[in-house]
């Protein structure tokens, strides 16, 4: 077969051309842009109101083998770690028990939202038309695999190796039982994958990522290491570098649909359901975690909240995206009041209803009690009484016969779970804002807490129908779906959950919380 | 002592403070099972690390076949479609919690293979560079074969890649869901190890064009991929079901069509052509094909055909789908045959004799590997006769 002019002169010219040479990573991916094809059939099947643009580009600019050698060094570092030094050091037995409690519900609720980050980022690699944009999209769900299996392995670890590995060994069942989880799939799960593609994104990237990743993650690993957990930050700080591409994902969202005039009808309206759907939950959620969940102190929550989302992300983040029509989010106002008060409300709650969790949880001690008062004036004489009111009646102790849920129904506090956000909240004692509404809708009566939730429902009702656990567990006894639901130890009846992490106090077993006769119905029926 | 750290201070290294940590922490272990994700039950004979890792990561309530949740979704689509749900696709299953990636990959193990991979391609591309052996390749295979359709095909690699998306978005399972990232993840590998190698000729070869843009003209009005390409838009777009997606994707066309064009087109013809470049890429595309079968023949045959309730049905279907892409892929390979015109003839190596005897190999491993496992009756001696009608 005769060869051009132009392959021969190639050809020859070749003999003379022997330098090594390579091609890197950059020099393939500035092909990536032309990988696509028109063709007619070509749109995604997650609709959105918005307009990605086609030519939009990415910031991290990788190829696939490229960006497995990066987390590969990454990988090698963090396993070598927790593998080689803290396992010689005895690490996990050098937390301090509160804190253990803490990373089973942080670790394992972080978990879920990596994992439907994975389910998120392939809608958005679906919806994206730009091959670039498609690329910083695939690189995060590869991330989100990753973040997915590092938060794993600290429960993993923890079970091993560390004091009570209950509840870490069995979080992904256990997880369900209790007033939390509701909640936590609404921001971590559904809120990320289930709605308008560039919603979704807004919710993940924009206000999961860039605003509640650096209390949820850098924050974290701050209170860990007071409290003597190294192997929560070795892995926690280990995700929060893959963080960075995920908020400029975010970032790179929004350029995408800068131009498209449904950015300028919708976008606010947007971010500010999303900020206020994380906010929701998140606020009170890492606050409780963090004060109740620690014995070592770093600072109080409401400084860090203060920090990192009013200032980092309602200041300077949104502020960069000003110039495409973003603006703080109206909620923010009332979120940063949600900020003082709302945690120290939610643990009354959680610790009401201790015996549904998957880890134990601890009274305050005389000196946090003080520690509270002093970081949060006017903590004492509503939340300190109650507390140590309690105590005096012995909710530690299962020869008491008593658990707070019983103060809350003796004293006529119902506590309602707010539909929108499924947080738990009670009206008549919370000293943060929320009140009740009530909606009726398809013959059921809806509870919401605040105006924001309320304004969302009642514009989508069908998006937010969901039983909570007052209406799942109604006319049923506690000790009967704690059993049902896998709520105990290896030795068949004393309860993963306690109301303390005093090694020297007695554990309540199956057979105490029966003795209650606690039957749980559901407070909307009372309306 | 203060409860309020300073700055800078660590439990583990304070002395102090770990003095307090110590007095709390208790004297002995609080629970004895130190099994993480004990309930699960392992596909060997004890839960490996990728199955404690994984495993029931999903949190579906219990109307999703294996979910340990209890409700509905908190929230879910506009018009209240809801977040997960078991009309996503026509397959049934007891339990979508049972696929297992036979080579246990969880992100760690995944991510260092590629990494070996990817520093052991940049040492291979200097050793060959500095050997000089792109002299001896032939210069038509070179200019106009890998160029032009080696580089087109990079765009039936791109295409598949995509078809993972929304199946990465909709299936029912964590380990199906890490499953399918991966091999995705794995396509948009061979469509820029495509791209790479085109780059490192440019590199190489005065004048050989990088630019993607003659493969484009190729794989988007060209004869020779007309079929391929139709069917690659079908499957990533027009295809809803997320499992009929990665049944036609992985279990019809790439078997057939990926295989045959990889396997006995490049990898077969290149070292006839003096080229020991390409190997070197296909076999890496080989080796993520052989891993994608080990996932996806889990996937449909262990899992989905094998149900102990819904095997049946799902069988039937696998069959009904198979009706459906099986056609297409012959059609794509038919419209392939054009480029036995381009190259240079070498007698039982590009001629018909050898192309029947390439094609038969590829329809019967296709047929004892996949259509035996859901009892397809595949004629597959008809099959290469209407391929081998394409040649011209």
């Amino acid at each position: 077969m005769a060869i051009s002019a132009a392959t021969k002169a190639a050809t020859d010219a070749l003999a003379v051309n022997r330098a090594p040479t390579s091609v890197n990573a950059q020099e393939v991916h500035r092909w990536l842009q032309s990988f696509t094809w028109d063709f007619d059939k070509n749109r995604t099947k997650y609709p959105t109101k918005y307009k990605m643009a086609n030519d939009t580009k990415e910031q991290f600019k990788l190829i696939a083998k490229e960006y497995a050698r990066m987390e590969s060094v990454k990988d090698e570092r963090q396993f070598g770690s927790l593998q080689d030094v803290l396992t010689r050091v005895d690490a996990a037995n050098k937390v301090h028990p509160k804190w253990n409690e803490t990373m089973k519900v942080i670790s394992n609720f972080l978990e879920v939202g990596e994992y439907n980050a994975i389910a998120a980022t392939g809608m958005l690699w679906d919806s994206a038309s730009a091959p670039e944009q498609k690329n910083g999209y695939l690189a995060q769900t590869l991330d989100e695999i990753r973040h997915t299996n590092q938060c794993g392995y600290v429960n993993y670890y923890f079970t091993k190796h560390g004091q009570d590995a209950a509840g870490h060994n069995d979080a992904r069942r256990t997880r369900t039982i209790g007033p939390l989880w509701k909640g936590m799939k609404r921001v971590f799960s559904d809120g990320f994958i289930s709605g308008d593609a560039v919603e979704c994104s807004i919710n993940l990237q924009l206000v999961g990522e860039a605003c509640f990743t650096n209390p949820l993650i850098v924050a974290v690993t701050e209170w860990a290491a007071a409290n003597g957990d190294e192997i929560t930050p070795t892995v926690f700080l280990s995700i929060e570098t893959d963080e960075l591409r995920h908020m400029a994902n975010g970032y790179q969202t929004i350029v995408s649909i800068a131009n498209d005039e449904a950015a300028s009808k919708y976008l606010n309206t947007d971010l500010n359901n999303a900020f206020w759907t994380q906010q929701k939950y998140f606020t009170p959620v890492l606050g409780m975690a963090f004060e109740y969940g620690s014995h070592f102190k770093v600072e109080p929550w409401v400084k860090t909240w203060n920090r990192w989302v009013y200032e980092d992300w309602g200041g300077i983040w949104i502020g960069r995206l000003g110039k495409y029509g973003v603006e703080s989010p109206k909620s923010l106002r009332d979120a940063k009041k949600d900020a003082y008060w709302a945690h120290h409300d939610l643990f009354l709650l959680a610790y009401a209803l201790w015996p549904t969790g998957f880890f134990r949880l601890t009274l305050p001690t005389t000196e946090e009690m003080d520690w509270f008062e002093e970081n949060y004036p006017g903590w004492y004489e509503h939340y300190g009484v109650i507390l140590e009111e309690w105590k005096a009646r012995g909710c530690e102790d299962p020869n008491s016969g008593f658990i707070p849920l019983m103060w809350f129904i003796e004293n006529n506090h119902p506590i309602y779970i707010d539909r929108v956000s499924q947080v738990p909240f009670c009206p008549s004692i919370c000293k943060g804002a929320s009140t009740l509404r009530v909606h009726e809708y398809n013959g059921k009566k809806n509870t919401f807490s605040d105006d924001w939730g309320e304004r969302m429902w009642l514009t989508e009702p069908e998006r937010y129908e969901c039983q909570n656990m007052f209406e799942q567990y109604a006319g049923r006894e506690l000790s009967e779906v704690i059993a049902e639901l896998h709520g105990v130890r290896s030795d068949g009846k004393t309860l993963i959950a306690q109301p303390h992490t005093d090694k020297d106090k007695t554990l309540w077993t199956l057979d105490d919380i029966k003795a209650l006769n606690c039957v749980f119905s559901d407070p909307v029926d009372a309306l | 002592m203060a409860i309020q750290i300073e700055v800078g201070q660590r439990g583990l290294t304070d002395p102090d403070l770990q003095q307090v940590i110590a007095d709390a922490v208790p004297d002995k272990p609080m629970e004895t099972n130190r099994k993480m994700n004990y309930f699960v039950k392992p596909r060997g004979r004890r839960l490996s690390e990728y199955e404690i890792l994984c495993c029931y990561t999903q949190p579906t309530p219990d109307w999703i076949p294996g979910g340990l949740d209890w409700g509905d979704w908190t929230q879910k689509f506009h018009g209240g479609r809801p977040s997960w749900g078991n009309e996503t696709t026509e397959m049934k299953t007891t339990d979508w919690h049972r696929h297992r990636d036979p080579a246990k990959r969880w992100h760690a193990i995944y991510v260092k293979d590629k990494a070996e991979e990817w520093r052991y391609t940049q040492r291979f591309m200097k050793q060959y560079s500095g050997d000089g052996q792109i002299r001896t390749m032939d210069p038509v295979w070179r200019d106009e074969v890998l160029n032009d359709y080696l580089g087109a095909f990079c765009f039936s690699e791109y295409g598949l890649f995509n078809s993972h998306s929304s199946a990465s978005r909709d299936c029912l399972g964590d380990t199906l869901r890490m499953s399918i990232a991966m091999i995705g993840f794995d396509k948009v590998d061979n469509a820029q190890m495509i791209q790479l190698e085109r780059t490192f000729l440019a590199k190489l070869v005065p004048g050989f064009p990088e630019s993607t843009d003659e493969p484009k003209k190729e794989w988007t009005q060209g004869a020779i991929y007309k079929g391929a390409r139709e069917t690659v838009e079908d499957i990533w777009q027009a295809t809803y079901d997320w499992n009929e997606i990665l049944w036609s994707g992985h279990m019809v066309y790439d078997a057939i069509f990926g295989q045959f064009v990889r396997r006995e087109f490049f990898l077969r013809l290149s070292s006839y052509y003096s080229d020991n470049l390409t190997p070197f890429f296909i076999n890496q595309m080989q080796l993520y094909h052989s891993q994608t079968k080990g996932i996806t023949s889990d996937m449909f045959f262990y899992c989905l055909a094998d149900d102990p309730e819904f095997g049946d049905y799902n069988r039937r279907l696998m069959r009904m789908w198979t009706d459906k892409w099986l056609p297409r892929t012959v059609n794509a390979l038919k419209d392939f045959m054009g480029i036995f015109t381009k190259i240079p003839e070498i007698d039982h190596v590009t001629t018909q004799d050898a192309i029947e005897k390439a094609l038969t190999r590829v329809f019967d491993d296709w047929a004892e590997d996949y259509a035996a496992k859901i009892d397809y009756k595949a004629d597959t001696a008809a099959m290469v006769k209407t391929v081998l009608s394409g040649l011209k």
